[in-house]
């Protein structure tokens, strides 16, 4: 077991540079994610931190000791990739016990681990079978079996759930939860789907080109994002977006108008910093977070264009002006009367950002 | 024959008329040959003459063995080397691949006559660089040309370096085909490079080495070229006479067409026979 410390870590391909000095440190047995949009550099953070590429600056440590020159094998992870990367002529015991047979593993020990591995996920009956003869699912279960077997100190997982249909990927997300509590390792996890991330993580790390962007638990990048893009990027569907002007500013809260909405006002409580009247800012409301007409603190009207109905919950999404709004309602079984209705936003439950995504808190 | 498709036929008539008579024909037509006797006119039906000569004639058993000979020995080592080749042309570390590949590939594009005239310079006793080179190193020289196992050694030096590269090429494209992750993988898993080759790339290579092999097979069955112009029609004495030189010194210099017909049919059955057996013994498991 052991934890992994990344510091102002720099990887360049040639002069290109990807990954522009992270610092990270993941507990013993924490389960921490990767997220961002496709090309942020999380497969290469990593890789890096498996061996599989050169570090360009910076120090990774697992477990206090600095492994930038030690060998992948040697630096006690193991990788689930997410091509699962299955050794296509071998059969699945062979898969598993082949790292440990190339070794000189005692043949007592490696049949021993290989058991285990294959009761932990439940291969037990496709031992026979050769990579091609699986399903998705199974495959995916022979690479983390694979992984299993080494008995690292840390997991690597890129991805491995992309390629698995909806229903599967539920399955085996709790499976991993499920495996993390049963070996109690520490994992790191790289997903673009933020579902994932919220579900498995401990902690999410949020990646944009080449940046961490914001480091917390799962709730506190919802609750509490730091900039735009967190806030953008977590949740589902997406937050909203509204644009407004600061009209009115006091020592505790800030008066916004909402440009596009008719001149409807908000009062914003705000701690640290008070932007000067006439500042352009954005307004972010999560569709889950629009209330009745009246119970919030500011009542804005939409027409709705396109609704989706889930059965529990609809998504509108609606005509504000210039803008699209997606809200989140309450299901309702007979239809509307009209398209046209109001919603209200609480104060407390929505976000202020500067034109430059930040937060104003 | 569906009226939709008999435009396509009629397209295709004059093709399919020129297969059927110079492909079909012949093949049927040597076939009945074989067993006539057709040294004397007019030919007649004697279906044990050729046959029953093929079983007992020392020049047939000495052409066999030379082409097997160099069966066993050429292909094996011409598919390593291949193999070899394709590895390095496959390493990140090598610069100018193209050049490379190019440069492989170039021997099955030269005139085979023009490679046979540099290669009996090459060798030739007196003149050629590969003495030279030998004696340059101390060692004497060797007079490729008189002696059976030079001359033996020259043919298959000869069809190596025309076909290694094109092997090469070929195998190229298979190992381009094995994912960089199963290697990752195989590196995580502490094995070692060289590990790796012989337990991950050799094994996923089999059906493209298979291909190859018997590509080689049926190519050296045919063997001609060689053995006829760069050690003059499998000399010395008969030394490098493949079963492709007795065909023709049958056919066409004998003008003996039925000798050449039988002789003709048991090079094919020993390819496919040969063929098939490697086939076998590389199946994949079930
Ligand atoms: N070998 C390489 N040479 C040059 N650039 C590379 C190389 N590998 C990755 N990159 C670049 O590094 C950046 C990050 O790539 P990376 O694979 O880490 O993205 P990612 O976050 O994993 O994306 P995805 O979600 O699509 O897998 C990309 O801009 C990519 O083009
Ligand atoms: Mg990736």
């Amino acid at each position: 077991m052991a934890a992994v410390t990344l510091t102002n870590v720099v990887k360049r391909f040639g002069t290109f540079e990807v990954v522009h000095g992270a610092n990270l440190d993941i507990a013993d047995g924490e389960f921490v994610v990767f997220v961002g949009p496709s090309g942020c550099g999380k497969s290469t953070l990593l890789r890096m931190v498996a061996g599989l590429e050169d570090i360009s600056g910076g120090e990774i440590a697992i477990g206090g000791k600095v492994v930038n020159d030690v060998e992948p094998a040697d630096r006690g992870i193991a990788m689930v990739f997410q091509s699962y990367a299955l050794y296509p002529h071998m059969t699945v015991e062979q898969n598993l016990s082949f790292g440990l047979r190339m070794n000189g593993n005692p043949k007592a020990d490696t049949e021993r681990r290989v058991k285990r591995a294959a009761e932990i996920l439940c291969i037990d009956e496709l031992m026979q079978r050769r990579p091609k003869q699986l399903s998705g699912g199974q495959r995916q279960r022979v690479a983390i079996g694979r992984a299993i077997v080494r008995e690292p100190q840390v997991f690597l997982f890129d991805e491995p759930l992309s390629n698995l249909d909806a229903e599967l990927r539920v399955q085996m997300r709790v499976e991993i939860s499920r495996l993390h509590k049963e070996l109690g390792v520490t994992m790191i996890y790289v997903t673009h789907d933020q579902t994932e991330a919220m579900t498995l993580a401990d902690r999410i790390v949020v990646l944009k080109a080449g940046n961490v962007e914001q480091i917390g638990a799962p709730l506190d990048l919802y609750d509490d994002p730091t900039n735009r893009f967190v806030a953008g990027f977590i949740g589902s569907p997406k937050m909203n977006f509204i644009a407004a002007k600061v009209v009115e500013t006091s020592n505790s809260a800030a008066v916004v108008e909402l440009v596009n909405h008719g001149g409807a006002r908000l009062r914003k409580p705000l701690c640290e910093a008070f932007p000067t009247v006439g500042t352009e800012v954005m307004l972010g409301v999560r569709p889950e977070h629009f209330f009745e007409a009246g119970e919030g603190d500011c009542d804005i009207p939409v027409k709705a264009d396109v609704a989706e109905h889930l059965g529990s919950v609809s998504y509108v999404y609606a005509d504000a002006g210039p803008e699209e709004l997606i809200i989140e309602r309450e299901a309702r079984r007979q239809r509307a009367s009209s398209d046209h209705f109001t919603v209200s936003i609480k104060a407390e439950r929505s976000l202020l950002f500067d034109r430059t995504g930040a937060r104003i808190r | 024959m569906r009226y939709r498709n008999a435009t396509a036929y009629r397209f295709l008539t004059p093709y399919l008329l020129i297969f059927a008579i110079f492909w079909i024909w012949p093949i049927i037509s040597s076939f009945l040959i074989s067993f006539q006797a057709t040294r004397t006119v007019p030919w007649r039906f004697a279906p044990t003459f050729n046959w029953g000569r093929l079983i007992g004639d020392p020049a047939f058993f000495n052409a066999l063995k030379n082409t097997l000979l160099i069966l066993v020995i050429q292909v094996p080592v011409m598919i390593s080397l291949a193999i070899v080749m394709a590895v390095l042309l496959n390493s990140p570390l090598l610069k100018a691949r193209g050049l490379y590949r190019f440069a492989f590939f170039a021997p099955v594009v030269v005139g085979e006559v023009a490679y046979s005239a540099v290669f009996r310079l090459m060798f030739s006793l007196d003149f050629g660089i590969v003495n030279k080179l030998l004696n340059s190193v101390g060692l004497p020289k060797i007079d490729w040309f008189s002696n059976v196992t030079p001359a033996m050694a020259l043919i298959m030096i000869a069809v190596t370096w025309r076909w290694a590269g094109y092997n090469a090429i070929i195998i190229l494209a298979g190992l381009q085909s094995i994912p960089d992750d199963v290697y990752e993988a195989a590196t995580l898993d502490r094995v070692s490079k060289v590990k790796q080759f012989f337990h991950i790339t050799l094994p996923l290579l089999k059906p493209v080495i298979v291909f190859c092999a018997v590509l080689s097979i049926i190519g050296t069955m045919q063997l001609f070229t060689e053995p006829f112009l760069i050690t003059e029609r499998g000399g010395p004495g008969g030394g490098t006479e493949t079963l492709g030189l007795l065909l023709y010194r049958q056919g066409f210099r004998s003008l003996n067409f039925g000798y050449a017909s039988a002789v003709a049919y048991t090079m094919a059955g020993l390819a496919i026979a040969i063929t098939l057996v490697q086939l076998w013994l590389t199946r994949e498991p079930k």
